[in-house]
């Protein structure tokens, strides 16, 4: 009779202490997962500021690349520009030249400095304010206006 | 007295075991804290100073042809420069240019493309200066 009373006395007394610890262990669980939240919910907050920075980099890239296309393109124009000159209308520059030979050392030596001031700019010298303010043909470096006149548009 | 001794035993192994159990089975099914860890470390800048910009000699052109070849010499030998000239044809002439064009654009193009790689992973040129 006293064991069997005993068994339930043991039994409750397991029971109340059982049902205390897992009580406790809820409540530290519960703690845990409020952190575990609270860190998951930072964490998405940072993937979102990546995925924005990421954002951001793609179109800096694809201006980046727009940019050096259209600097490309500009560079070529100079090019075809010079070619024209030499042989704008069937030019014969060798011609011209012993017609009118001071004239056109005049102009070989004017062109010879435009020339020599674009590869200064192309290595990275800064431009003058003239250089920067120029929008008249009559102004502009005629060799690369691309680079040397930012402000200039072409008419 | 040895009842009693047994009594209290048996009580205490009634208490202990399901006590035991019930520890052990909470204890198996437990929620892990997260850890998260950031091991970010920042690779060093490289920082090459930019090449300074190129300073040109200005170079004087002369043309010669077969009408003012003496004169020209004559202007050489009365400026007391050694009466020799490096010559080019029309068409070297238009090469030579051209062919200086296609470096100064090559140059511009590696220049520009050296800051924009400085300004995306090294961030803003211009800030920087300006901070500096």
């Amino acid at each position: 009779m006293l064991g069997i009373r005993l068994f339930f006395i043991g039994i409750l007394a397991s029971a109340v202490i059982g049902a205390g610890v897992y009580v406790m262990k809820l409540r530290s669980d519960n703690a845990i997962l409020k952190a575990n939240q609270i860190k998951l919910e930072s964490a998405v907050a940072e993937q979102q500021q990546l995925i924005t920075k990421q954002k951001e980099d793609f179109e800096e890239i694809l201006a980046a690349n727009q940019k050096m296309n259209e600097l490309v393109n500009a560079l070529k124009k100079d090019l075809d520009d010079l070619d024209k000159r030499f042989n704008k209308k069937n030019r014969d520059f060798g011609k011209l030249s012993i017609e009118k030979t001071e004239v056109m050392e005049r102009i070989i030596n004017k062109g010879g400095e435009a020339a020599k001031r674009c590869i200064e700019i192309a290595s990275g010298a800064e431009l003058t304010e003239q250089e920067i303010n120029a929008t008249k043909k009559s102004e502009i470096n005629r060799e690369c206006p691309s680079i040397a006149n930012p402000n200039y548009v072409p008419y | 007295m040895y009842h009693t001794k047994d009594k209290t035993y048996r009580l205490a192994w009634i208490i202990a075991i399901p006590l035991i159990l019930c520890l052990l089975l909470s204890g198996c099914s437990g929620v892990k804290q997260l850890e998260i860890f950031k091991t970010e470390v920042e690779r060093e800048k490289l920082n090459l100073k930019k090449p300074t910009a190129l300073e040109l000699e200005q170079l004087k052109w002369i043309i010669i042809t077969s009408e003012n070849a003496e004169e020209v010499f004559k202007k050489l030998e009365d400026q007391g420069i050694d009466p020799v000239l490096f010559g080019l044809t029309d068409k070297d002439f238009e090469l030579l240019a051209k062919n200086f064009a296609r470096i100064r654009n090559q140059l511009k193009i590696t220049n520009d493309l050296l800051d924009k790689y400085k300004e995306y992973y090294e961030g803003d040129l211009k800030e920087k200066d300006d901070k500096k």
